[in-house]
């Protein structure tokens, strides 16, 4: 008659993409400028950064780029002299464009393939927000076909429609111990999809300045089905049905962006970007679990994200006819409010420092290198809904490389 | 070609140093000892300081005792080793302990004893009753913790004779010792202690239903803890103290209750009206009555008696359901001695904080924060915390005593409390990183 009720064993999985998980990894060109590029004509990144901007290209373009990502957070429990580090693990953003249109025609069509939300995190098992998360690995691919028509010489227009295709595998000890004094573990994994679109304007004066607007929708993207693991105690696997599925939704922010180019010679080339991305529409966050039990309840977590800002500066030096020197950096104000920082993106304001280096190997072919860092700053907070309290800090490392055939 | 060449081959280099070699840091400010010396650290306390857990003091739970958590943290702001007597590796069972082997049907736990693997002997001390006697320790202590030791019997020369887990301690044998415990733990110099002893003055009265044992009295208590507090702090040592929990705080008392034993009975027999127990009367009688919310019954009550056909001068009647044949008093802390435990407790406490305020010590107030746990819960690195049984994660299976991150909990509790009384900042325990309830 000892009458137990098992209590909710927090199972609540928390996947907070905040500006961290937005990946500006678009083009080796545009990384070595801080990210800019929607005022500009450089490559057929444009097709990401502003396909309003794809008929103005004088070239048709084949390219591939990789940005192989580091994210080395930090964790120091609040009141602790511990420091719990993510392990070394590479995230690979990609990106793979084509532009195509007939000589001297009004129209150009292009095809993007790219990664533009992602995170890669793994605390292991062992750290002391381990029931928050252990890892997180979410990488959201987007295809997008799109068409953009040069309407005048100083005005040209371009829309693309967004598939994505996104998957995540999130794992997080439960604290349930088993004869051995070890942790149960959750694992959430599975795959879904969502659509979009986008559509940009390209504008260009004589005077030498360019100028670029650029809008992309916001991406529902529902994983269905997904596969719920729970390795729990033999004694508990009835209050955690097994097989098991989830189903969420992950609502991929809308950004807004303006840039301006500038050649103040025939050597430099200036741009800035100023970016919005609508995060407020992360409110909560649900899981709906095809089986519960009292113990495995849906759960619904509020996010209560705010919109976010990135201002973005570079420039590019034309040193010689083959070689180009690049440099730029940036500021983005975080999405995540005070109490809501979590471990998957241990998000915070934070700056950026990029530089970058073009050669053109041939007349056609070009090959791009760019390396960024960025710096998250500081943040010492409590989550409202772990408690998980202390501090985070983030650093991040990229390098990049790619090759753009064009002709 | 070539400038090109040594630009890539420089930014590439410098990339991937940058990439591999940093290391993100967060400064922390260096740890401090402040006001406090920590060079030797010595616990003073019952069960709850040996690390007692699960009915029983085995290895695992001496491993995990708060003392060890606050002195391995101690240890970073220049604290001295500390020794605990603990059992081999060989006698890890300890005195044996309770597992969880699963559960039935209805969700109710079931356990099992593991049995003891260090017991030495057992002697009959006469007009006292059997004692078991564990392995002896030899070697330096740090943790005096002694379980079943009341504050009434530190200053009791025999006491040694009389506790096997005491004895255990002491180079002599039962019965020939006469050394007191209060004498024991000071008998070698230390800078710093902590003290949580006269949970057992209040505890062993409330679990045995108030039948098997006795309150100390609350002026005898005020002197012993008095003498105690001026005997360990003689050098000068600082130190900090905890309060007595509410014992109804605990799920020993909250598991198993009134209305649920009596949903149970009403289902087989819905003619059952209410359960009956031996009640305390204000003139310290006891008569039956019928059993509410508020009378606690204890989590060792074998509720299958409920119900079974006693025999009575009227003829057999049903167990626990007529005046006639009420609960056994034993299995039952009824209202009036709930009021009476939590009266003493409450002076206890005055006591103690009166005490440590005297001698500038630290308090960890157990009472308020369990009473708080209770009411509230306690979230901790994403870990919900209560004060429910088993999946409560504080409480061991016995109910009383707790888990390894309850111990955690309550240790760092204890660092909180000295880091603000002695400005230092020692810095807390990982509560993730220890384990509550093993399940099969």
């Amino acid at each position: 008659m000892r009458k137990l009720i098992l209590l909710l064993f927090a199972i609540m999985p928390a996947i907070a993409f905040g500006q961290g998980f937005q990946v500006n990894l678009h083009g080796q060109k545009q990384i070595g400028m801080g990210h800019t590029g929607t005022g500009l004509l450089q490559d057929g990144a444009s097709v990401l950064f502003n396909p309003g901007a794809l008929a103005m290209l004088p070239q048709n373009y084949v390219q591939a780029g990789m940005s192989p990502l580091l994210f080395k957070s930090d964790f120091n429990p609040s009141g602790t002299t511990d420091q719990f580090r993510t392990k070394n693990k590479i995230a690979t953003p990609f990106t793979a464009y084509g532009v195509w249109g007939p000589k001297d025609a009004r129209w150009k069509i292009g095809l993007g393939v790219y990664t533009p939300y992602g995170g890669l995190t793994d605390w292991g098992q062992d750290w002391a927000g381990k029931y928050s998360l252990e890892s997180l690995n979410l990488k959201a691919i987007y295809f997008q076909p799109t068409l953009s028509y040069r309407v005048t010489d100083f005005l040209s227009l371009g829309a693309g429609f967004v598939y994505n295709h996104g998957t995540v595998d999130l794992t997080r000890a439960i604290p349930v111990s088993n004869s051995s004094g070890q942790d149960g573990q959750a694992e959430l994994k599975g795959n879904g999809h969502g659509f979009g679109w986008n559509a940009g304007a390209f504008f260009k004066t004589n005077v030498g300045l360019t100028i670029g607007l650029d809008y992309r929708s916001q991406v529902n993207t529902t994983v269905k089905n997904g596969d719920a693991i729970f390795k729990v105690p033999s004694s508990l696997q009835s209050s955690f049905p097994q097989p098991n599925t989830f189903t969420t939704t992950l609502p991929l922010p809308s950004t807004s962006s303006i840039g301006l180019g500038y050649k103040p010679s025939n050597k430099w080339t200036l741009a800035v970007d100023v970016n919005f991305t609508k995060w407020d529409v992360y409110k909560t966050l649900g899981f709906d679990y095809a089986k519960n039990t009292p113990t495995l309840q849906d759960t619904y977590s509020p996010r209560n994200y705010k919109n976010g800002w990135s201002y973005r500066a570079g420039a590019e030096y034309k040193a010689t006819d083959k070689i180009f020197v690049r440099g730029g950096g940036g500021y983005v104000t975080t999405a995540v409010n005070d109490g809501y920082v979590t471990p998957e993106a241990p998000d915070a304001n934070r700056y950026y420092l990029t530089a970058g280096l073009g050669y053109k190997v041939t007349k056609n072919l070009d090959l791009d290198v760019s390396f960024e860092y960025e710096h998250l700053d500081a943040r010492t907070q409590t989550n409202i809904e772990s408690q998980l309290s202390g501090t985070f800090k983030t650093n991040v490392y990229i390098p990049g490389l790619s090759l753009a055939y064009h002709w | 070609m070539k400038t090109y060449r040594s630009y890539l081959h420089i930014f590439l280099v410098t990339g991937l140093l940058g990439f591999g070699a940093c290391k993100t840091s967060i400064n922390t400010p260096a740890p401090s000892r402040g006001t406090a010396d920590f060079s030797r650290y010595i616990s003073v306390g019952n069960s709850l300081t040996a690390g007692y857990a699960d009915g029983g003091l085995y290895l695992e739970g001496q491993l995990n005792s708060y003392p060890s958590i606050i002195a391995a943290q101690m240890q970073k702001v220049g604290g001295g080793t500390f020794t605990q007597p603990l059992f081999s590796t060989d006698q890890a069972d300890g005195s044996g302990h309770l597992i969880l082997t699963g559960f039935n049907a209805d969700g109710t736990p079931k356990t099992q004893q593991v049995a003891a693997t260090a017991v030495r002997d057992q002697i009959t001390i006469p007009g006292f009753g059997n004692v078991v006697l564990f392995a002896k320790y030899t070697g330096d202590i740090n943790n005096y913790g002694v379980p079943g030791i009341k504050l009434q019997q530190i200053t009791y020369a025999p006491y040694g004779n009389l506790n096997g887990y005491f004895e255990r301690l002491l180079p002599g044998n039962s019965p020939t010792n006469t050394t007191t415990y209060l004498d024991f733990v000071t008998a070698k110099p230390y800078t710093f202690f902590t003290d949580w002893l006269g949970n057992n003055d209040a505890l062993l009265y409330a679990t045995s239903g108030g039948a098997g044992d006795v309150l100390t009295d609350k002026a005898q208590f005020s002197q012993l803890y008095n003498y105690s507090i001026g005997q360990l702090t003689k050098s000068g040592q600082k130190g900090a103290v905890a309060t007595i929990p509410d014992v109804t705080a605990v799920p020993y008392f909250n598991t198993v209750t009134v209305g649920a034993i009596l949903a149970a009975v009403q289902k087989a027999n819905p003619a059952a009206k209410a359960l009956v127990i031996n009640a305390l009367n204000a003139d310290g009688s006891h008569s039956p009555r019928v059993a509410t919310a508020a009378d606690l019954i204890v989590l060792t009550f074998p509720t299958s008696m409920i119900g079974q056909p006693v025999n009575t001068p009227v003829g057999p009647l049903p167990y626990g359901l007529t005046p006639y044949t009420p609960i056994d008093d034993k299995y039952v802390l009824d209202q009036g001695e709930v009021a009476m435990t939590q009266d003493y407790v409450n002076s206890y406490n005055a006591t103690i904080k009166a005490a440590a305020s005297a001698k500038g010590l630290a308090v960890f107030d157990a009472y308020a924060f369990l009473n708080n746990v209770k009411a509230n819960g306690l979230v901790v690195d994403g870990v919900n915390l209560s004060s429910a049984y088993i999946s409560g994660g504080i409480f061991s299976l016995d109910g009383v005593h707790l888990t390894p991150r309850g111990y955690a909990v309550v240790a760092n509790e204890f660092i909180k409390a000295i880091n603000k009384q002695y400005n230092a900042s020692i810095p807390l325990a990982n509560v993730s990183s220890y384990r509550g309830v093993k399940f099969p």
